[in-house]
């Protein structure tokens, strides 16, 4: 059986929101990390990845994800899968909407990994992000702000994409 | 996050990143303590936290090389101070403004900090018009070929100073070294950034710009800031061009002291850049990679404490500024004229217009000197050399990197000639300030800056520039072409003012300007560049010094007092009073404004205790209100009557001849204020 985590920071309020909604729809066993306090060994434990990534400021990662950064680049993720979603204000910040989410999964496809869960820009309104891949997000981006009725479903959705993805 | 890597919390030695810690703890601690200063009104009145700039700053200070680059800080860059050599006592000298304070002996604001004699330079507190000074220092490093490079560094919301964008695309177009940073916090005190430009990361402003290099870093980030200060540096020496470093920060505090930032920003964004207090990011990265352990690092706070209180015992104890300092440094002392110190001569040669004679006097000095430069709008294109022509030939003879164009940006060409001489104190700068006075307005805030260097800098710096502007009416230029600007002008300490009237006055008062430290604005009547009545026999190596105004006619009854294009009027009223009344003026050509020789002036009012004083300025506050004031304060007991004054009215000067005529004043006018003075 392969092993599935969700990785986000218990300090927030809206990725914790998803994460839990994610939890929710999980059809299977899947462990939660508090990615403030996780250690090396939690982040190379597992097949499948959920990554809770927001984006800070203009476009970076939040420090948590920024402090891990030295330690994923000495790993390997040839063979795993992962997964990531984060929110954005396209609207405040439509320069750097989602850029976490973008910049995550570069550092994770430059370890070998494999990132699925590439969802549509079409119902969105930016005008840059480091998210974008083609005419696909590389994850799944989320507008608490601006398009919060929107949330759910999209949320949804993508587990439903992600789960049929991901190797059990 | 920049692409270079070279610096990272895995491969950066032991050393380095303890020196790092150590400077940010030292420097985090004074920080915080500053407002303690004030509570106990000791100083600091002004201090604007750092905090949530760390990275950048700390980058910025360990990319100098004292000796080979310059710095120009701006208010919030303690760290970066402090990164670039300056000690924590130094830094506490500074905020509790200090006699021994290196940056300015307790003369400038407090948190402006600065070491001249390093080349951190002293800056003004007028936010990001440093630059330009920086452009400036560019220019000489690359004429000169220092192996340095210049780094300025400012908030990013003032980039929204036309000033900024002004010194990049001199910095862009004439190729130099110059590494500007913007330290990106979200705000200009309360204004968010979002109310300054349409893009949120200002730097993409200047993508369009050429031979520029824009780099994004994470300016709480050690390791990213100092990634991308060290490629900066490194491309903008080999390519010898500008970078710009965008460092996205956080301002963890309020702008400063005076502020609260609980008025404008919530709860949940106050801890939100809290959260990335970049101190305490590096701290933890240190412990999660285990580089140092809490004990080790528990050891440097320990030795960064000791190192602040010990600052903080030698800085109170330093001497106070003495009141009587305030006269030290307003202006350096003039090259003194040794072969004509009283700037008269009795030789005997050919007339020569006074345009020739600054178009002479020029190209002597640039023989005698190769550390002049010249530069201005319309300066050099094939045979035009100068809007009037006075620097006729010297490109061709002197070569396009002493004298050369610059761009319709009149604050920039004075900006950069302050920069230029802050490279080497040899170097002596003329410009054209503009194509005429009356287009030197948008350069005032240079030149009211540059007039404030030698004393808020205690001395340490002094640009040496002659600021050269065509002046006055009488040939139907109008509002823009006829203007008289010295009046304004005269309000600066720390700079001095001429006004020739004659050929030879030209010629010896630009050889002393050109031979003097500090900045001399040099105004030329245009209106007699080529009028033969202003043409005189002039010595080779003529020198009038500063301050000494010159009897132009001898007289007993009454004193007129003149410069510039109303001397030769006034010469003629005089004449005329002495034809039509029997009267003897004595007419006085100042020559200097400041310097004023107000010795020369008093000393006639005692003889003819009567005085006329008369220039084409406004009569209303113009410069002889000055003069009028003296003479009534320090020669009332000698008058015999009111001090009057001819000048223009207080209006424009009208395009239609007309009009023009109505305003400026001439023979006839003054010839009537003498009558009227004469029969008072």
């Amino acid at each position: 059986m392969k092993k599935t985590a969700i990785f986000y920071s218990f300090n927030t309020h809206k990725t914790a929101q998803v994460a839990n909604k994610i939890k929710e729809l999980w059809d299977g066993p899947i462990d939660e990390i508090n990615v403030e306090k996780a250690t090396d060994d939690q982040l190379k434990a597992y097949d499948n990845y959920i990554l809770g990534v927001p984006t800070w400021f203009d476009g970076e990662l939040p420090n948590y994800w920024d402090e891990l950064v030295p330690a994923i680049e000495d790993m390997s993720f040839k063979g795993k899968t992962f997964a990531i979603f984060g929110n954005g204000d396209q609207k405040g910040y439509p320069e750097n909407f989602g850029d976490g989410v973008g910049i995550m999964a570069e550092l994770i496809e430059q370890q070998g990994g494999k990132v699925i869960g590439h969802t549509d820009i079409a119902d969105y309104e930016f005008e840059s992000s480091k998210a974008v891949k083609g005419d696909k997000f590389v994850g799944l981006l989320l507008d608490f702000e601006n398009q919060a009725r929107k949330t759910n479903s999209r949320i949804k959705e993508w587990v439903k994409q992600i789960a049929n993805q991901m190797v059990s | 996050m920049t692409k270079t890597k070279k610096y990272s919390i895995k491969t950066t030695d032991k050393k380095t990143l303890e020196k790092w810690y150590k400077l940010m703890a030292v420097c985090r601690a004074i920080d915080e303590k500053a407002p303690n200063y004030l509570k106990q009104a000791i100083g600091w009145s002004y201090h604007a936290p750092y905090a949530g700039h760390d990275g950048i700053q700390l980058a910025i200070g360990q990319v100098f090389e004292k000796g080979k680059d310059h710095l120009f800080p701006y208010y919030r860059d303690m760290l970066t101070a402090h990164s670039a050599g300056m000690t924590a006592e130094e830094l506490i000298l500074n905020g509790i403004s200090k006699d021994t304070d290196p940056s300015s002996g307790g003369r400038h604001m407090s948190n402006h900090f600065a070491k001249p004699e390093w080349n951190i330079h002293n800056v003004s507190s007028c936010t990001g018009n440093h630059t330009q000074h920086a452009s400036g220092t560019g220019r000489a490093m690359k004429y000169y070929k220092g192996e340095g490079v210049v780094i300025s560094s400012q908030g990013e919301s003032s980039v929204s100073e036309g000033y900024v964008y002004e010194a990049i695309n001199g910095a862009s177009n004439e190729k130099l070294p110059v590494i500007f940073v913007f330290q990106d916090n979200g705000y200009g005190i309360s204004v968010p950034k979002e109310d300054q430009t349409a893009n949120r990361k200002v730097a993409n402003n200047f993508t369009g710009f050429k031979n520029l290099k824009i780099i994004h870093c994470n300016g709480k980030d050690v390791f990213d800031s100092m990634n991308a200060m060290t490629e900066a540096k490194e491309w903008a020496k080999e390519n010898s061009m500008p970078v710009i470093v965008h460092a996205n920060c956080v301002r963890i505090h309020s702008h400063s002291n005076s502020d609260r930032h609980e008025l404008y920003r919530d709860e949940n964004e106050r801890n939100y850049v809290k959260d990335y207090d970049p101190i305490a990011k590096y701290k933890r990265m240190l412990l999660r990679y285990k580089r140092f352990t809490e004990k080790e690092l528990a050891k440097f706070d320990e030795e960064a404490k000791k190192i602040v209180k010990d600052a903080h015992k030698k800085a109170l104890a330093a001497p106070d500024p003495k009141p009587e300092s305030i006269f030290d440094y307003v202006i350096p002392e003039p090259y003194k004229a040794s072969k004509y110190p009283e700037g008269t001569h009795n030789f005997d040669g050919p007339s020569k217009k006074l345009i020739e004679g600054l178009n002479e006097t020029l190209k002597a000095e640039f023989r005698a000197n190769p550390d002049t430069f010249i530069y201005g709008q319309d300066m050099a294109n094939k045979d035009k050399g100068g809007i009037f022509n006075v620097s006729k030939g010297m490109q061709q003879e002197f070569g396009k990197e002493r004298v050369f164009n610059g761009p319709i940006a009149e604050d920039y060409i004075t900006g950069t000639a302050n920069g230029m001489s802050r490279f080497n104190d040899k170097i002596r700068v003329v410009v054209e300030g503009a194509e005429f006075a009356d287009y030197f307005w948008p350069a005032m805030e240079q030149l009211v800056d540059s007039s404030h260097d030698y004393w808020r800098s205690n001395g340490k710096f002094v640009p040496n520039m002659t600021i050269r502007l065509a002046s006055g009416g009488y040939i139907g230029g109008g509002l823009y072409h006829s203007q008289n600007i010295e009046g304004a002008l005269a309000t600066l300490p720390g700079i001095r003012i001429v006004y020739p009237s004659y050929a030879d006055d030209a010629a010896g008062l630009l050889r002393t300007s050109m031979r003097s430290r500090g900045i001399t604005v040099f105004m030329e009547p245009k209106a007699l560049y080529n009028d033969p009545i202003a043409a005189t026999p002039i010595p080779d190596d003529y020198e009038v010094p500063f301050g000494k105004g010159k009897v132009r006619r001898e007289g007993s009854d009454l004193t007129l007092v003149t410069y510039g294009n109303t001397t030769h009027m006034s010469i003629k009223a005089a004449n005329k009073l002495q034809e039509e009344m029997g009267l003897s003026t004595e007419v006085i050509d100042l020559r200097s404004l400041l310097p004023l020789d107000s010795d020369l002036i008093i000393e006639s009012v005692k003889k003819t205790g009567k005085i006329l004083v008369v220039h084409e300025d406004k009569v209303f506050n113009g410069f002889g209100a000055e003069i009028a004031a003296q003479v009534s304060d320090i020669a009332f007991e000698y008058l015999d009557g009111p001090v009057m004054r001819v000048g223009s009215t207080f209006t424009p000067v009208g395009f239609n001849r007309i009009l023009e005529k109505a305003v400026l004043p001439n023979e006839d006018r003054i010839f009537e204020g003498l009558k009227k003075l004469a029969e008072y």
